[in-house]
């Protein structure tokens, strides 16, 4: 008897946190809603659906979304093959190979904020080192941050160098557990290096690639309000403008709760559709050893 | 029973040595912090029996955003620094104590020796409902060592906007590549500027006479002045005479006058001190003017921007008396002067400029008086005591986004005006 309720019992203190910090909120920010929430929070009206009405009505935010897409594929894509290919040249056994890598993964210390923020200095139409670097050199100056369509330019370099390390980490890992004797045995069969790469590791290493995809996902749509804040404030004119910064503008600039948890809702499900459908898919093509 | 009177005199002693907590929540960065918390160890001597926590809780926003957050937790800071376009919100938000019913209560506090100009504007039906504290205006700040180089008179700053489109073009320096070095003017990217323009021009920014007499339900800013201003935003940016700046970047505003890429800029008085600073250490001299209006038009007045300090309601009617007293001595004469000297925020109360006028302090601060100069000769009327709307960061938002619009020229003056008009006043509608 105690042996078969001993396992529940040690998964209380789990459940009740997760309950407490996730199924609770979520279920709040599920029925918030459907409400017009006051400032405060001491008044409420039930709306139905008005505020995801209001959304779909908003230009601003299908201009959003399509932000969204762009640069969510944009970054993730990237990232993915940037890491891969840097991966594999941090995985050759070249002089110094550790201080390449020490370096590579310096990013993934810093916090999104300062990336951003680091970015902002360097991008600086005036003081700023890159316009530095290009007035000497092309005798050209640009305003970084505050044209289209160099804002997303820049917004997409800075998400993609700071999600880079993350990947690259996992990558790294996973080359280094493939055995020698499958690449001695494509080497004996004849395969060029870009055979090799493509037909031999890339399959070896999917299950982190499927891994990796979805965490970029996540962590592109719901983690890059904080650069977009300090690089572009979504601007110009909503140019850089992504669903999580509307909904951290909505919530937490002009305490549009009601609108914020519906912004939320609807990036809950968007979030759950990309996740089934990449399930269903992807993982059909994903090896594992 | 020796022993319990024993310990109820113990409990007692205790109970009056305990200190009432109180927390202060500021947005005052930089330098300032500890300007605040020094003003505030000088309040605690005062009162042993207070003990105040002070904060840099970050952006005005930010404070908003996390009191409401801390009301909601049934742990309320005591006082909090908001901007002045909360206010409408805050009046809204019955979850604060408005100043006046202390005022009332409180025989020692005298309102009368506030400047009107300030109180006009935190007065919300007849009411004051949160202490106007840091108080700025807008101010045109020049080089004048640059002035000089070019050839225009230092001592004769553009008083028009005619004057200053001539000041900016000879003001911009190219290199052999054709680049631009060097050029006018630029302001932060922030619909306040905007607002300004308004009352400058003696217009309301919203009905119901800036919503004072009721609450607004429209803005009525889609106008021939707003287009004087959007038309000259818009001229400075294509003619190449104005650097623009992201959102609300004040500090990339001031490096590019610091760094003498501008000789001009439009910003905050609150930047008088910080700007007096790093032009002598640049070996700049510094020029401070009233903000050129359009050709051909009467000047109205400026209103005035900046904070106040809101009282939050406590359970523990002894947390709001000690609040009071804070709020009560950050607005005394002698940390008002303390603050207006080491800011450039204005003192708020007529005896403290007249102690430092008095002291000869204007005499040898000329820029300390132009800001205060250019309030005090502003008409006062609903125009320039500045609106108040409950949704008015959205309005702001909705001004800026059109304006970035304009200035990357997607958008005529007029659109952006349209735009501008069409968004804030959805904003307006949907405020609850």
């Amino acid at each position: 008897m105690i042996k078969k309720i001993l396992p529940y019992l040690l998964l209380i203190p789990t459940f009740v946190i997760i309950a407490l910090f996730i199924y609770y909120p979520a279920y709040e920010s599920f029925s918030s809603s459907f409400y017009r929430i006051s400032v405060f929070g001491n008044r409420k009206i039930f709306v139905g659906f008005q505020n995801y009405l209001n959304l779909f009505q908003d230009k601003d935010y299908i201009n959003a979304i399509s932000f969204t897409v762009v640069y969510t594929s944009i970054t993730v894509v990237a990232s993915i093959f940037i890491s891969f290919f840097l991966a594999l040249l941090l995985d050759q056994k070249v002089p110094g190979a550790r201080i390449y890598r020490t370096l590579i993964f310096a990013p993934y210390a810093v916090s999104h904020a300062v990336a951003g923020a680091l970015w902002s200095f360097l991008l600086n139409p005036v003081v700023g080192h890159v316009n530095y670097l290009s007035r000497i050199l092309f005798g050209i100056q640009t305003q970084w941050l505050t044209t289209r369509p160099y804002a997303a330019y820049s917004l997409f370099f800075a998400s993609i160098w700071k999600t880079l390390p993350f990947n690259v980490i996992f990558y790294l890992a996973a080359l280094q557990s493939i055995s020698s004797e499958v690449i001695e045995a494509s080497i004996i069969d004849g395969a060029s290096s870009w055979t090799r790469v493509w037909k031999v590791v890339f399959p070896l290493v999917s299950p982190i690639t499927f891994y990796l995809v979805i965490m970029s996902i996540i962590s592109s749509m719901f983690q890059s309000f904080a650069i977009i804040d300090v690089m572009t404030k979504g601007g110009p004119g909503g140019y850089t403008t992504n669903m999580i910064y509307k909904l951290f503008m909505d919530g937490f600039r002009f305490q549009k709760t009601g609108l914020a948890a519906a912004e939320n809702v609807i990036l809950f499900l968007i979030m759950m559709v990309v996740t089934v459908i990449y399930f269903t898919f992807a993982q059909k093509k994903v090896h594992y050893q | 029973m020796k022993k319990i009177l024993v310990f109820v005199v113990l409990v007692f002693t205790i109970l009056s040595f305990a200190k009432t907590k109180i927390q202060f929540w500021h947005a005052m960065g930089g330098w300032r912090i500890e300007v605040i918390q020094n003003m505030v160890n000088e309040f605690m001597k005062l009162n042993p029996d207070i003990e105040v926590e002070v904060q840099y809780v970050g952006s005005y926003e930010e404070i908003l955003a996390k009191t409401v957050a801390a009301v909601q937790a049934g742990t309320p800071p005591h006082v909090v620094q908001l901007n002045e376009i909360s206010t409408q919100k805050m009046v809204d938000s019955g979850v604060i104590v408005p100043v006046q019913d202390l005022v009332d209560k409180d025989p020692s506090f005298d309102v009368g020796l506030f400047l009107p100009q300030v109180l006009n504007y935190y007065r919300v039906g007849g009411k004051i409902y949160s202490m106007p504290w840091n108080t700025s205006t807008p101010l045109l700040y020049y080089n004048k060592s640059l002035f000089k180089e070019v050839g225009l008179d230092p001592n004769n700053p553009p008083r028009t906007y005619s004057e200053l489109i001539e000041a900016c073009k000879k003001l911009v320096k190219k290199d052999d590549k054709g680049n631009i070095i060097r050029t006018g003017i630029t302001w932060p990217l922030y619909a306040w500027f905007f607002e300004q323009y308004m009352a400058l021009q003696n217009q309301p920014l919203v009905d119901n006479n800036n919503g004072r007499t009721a609450k607004a339900t429209k803005v009525v800013f889609n106008n021939q002045a707003a287009l004087n201003f959007m038309n000259l935003w818009n001229t400075l940016t294509k003619e190449g005479l104005m650097i623009n700046t992201k959102r609300a970047d004040w500090t990339a505003a001031r490096q590019l006058f610091i760094s003498q890429t501008v000789g001009m800029l439009i910003s905050s008085t609150s930047d008088v001190a910080l700007l007096i600073n790093e032009s002598a250490k640049q070996g700049f001299e510094l020029g401070t003017a009233f903000l050129p209006l359009p050709d051909g038009t009467a000047r109205g007045g400026v209103i005035v921007g900046g904070g106040s300090l809101w009282i939050i309601k406590q359970k523990n009617p002894a947390e709001v008396d000690a609040a009071w007293k804070l709020v009560k001595y950050l607005a005394e004469p002698e940390p008002q002067i303390i603050w207006h000297k080491s800011t450039g925020y204005f003192p708020i109360r007529v005896d403290a400029i007249q102690k430092l006028q008095v002291q000869g302090y204007y005499k040898d601060n000329p820029h300390h008086l132009t800001a205060i100069l250019q309030l005090l000769t502003s008409v006062q009327n609903y125009n320039t005591n500045g609106a108040i709307i409950g949704a008015f960061p959205e309005v702001r938002n909705a001004i800026d986004t059109a304006t970035e619009k304009m200035i990357s020229g997607t958008l005529t003056p007029k659109q952006a005006l349209d735009e501008a008009e069409k968004n804030a006043n959805k904003a307006i509608k949907e405020y609850f």
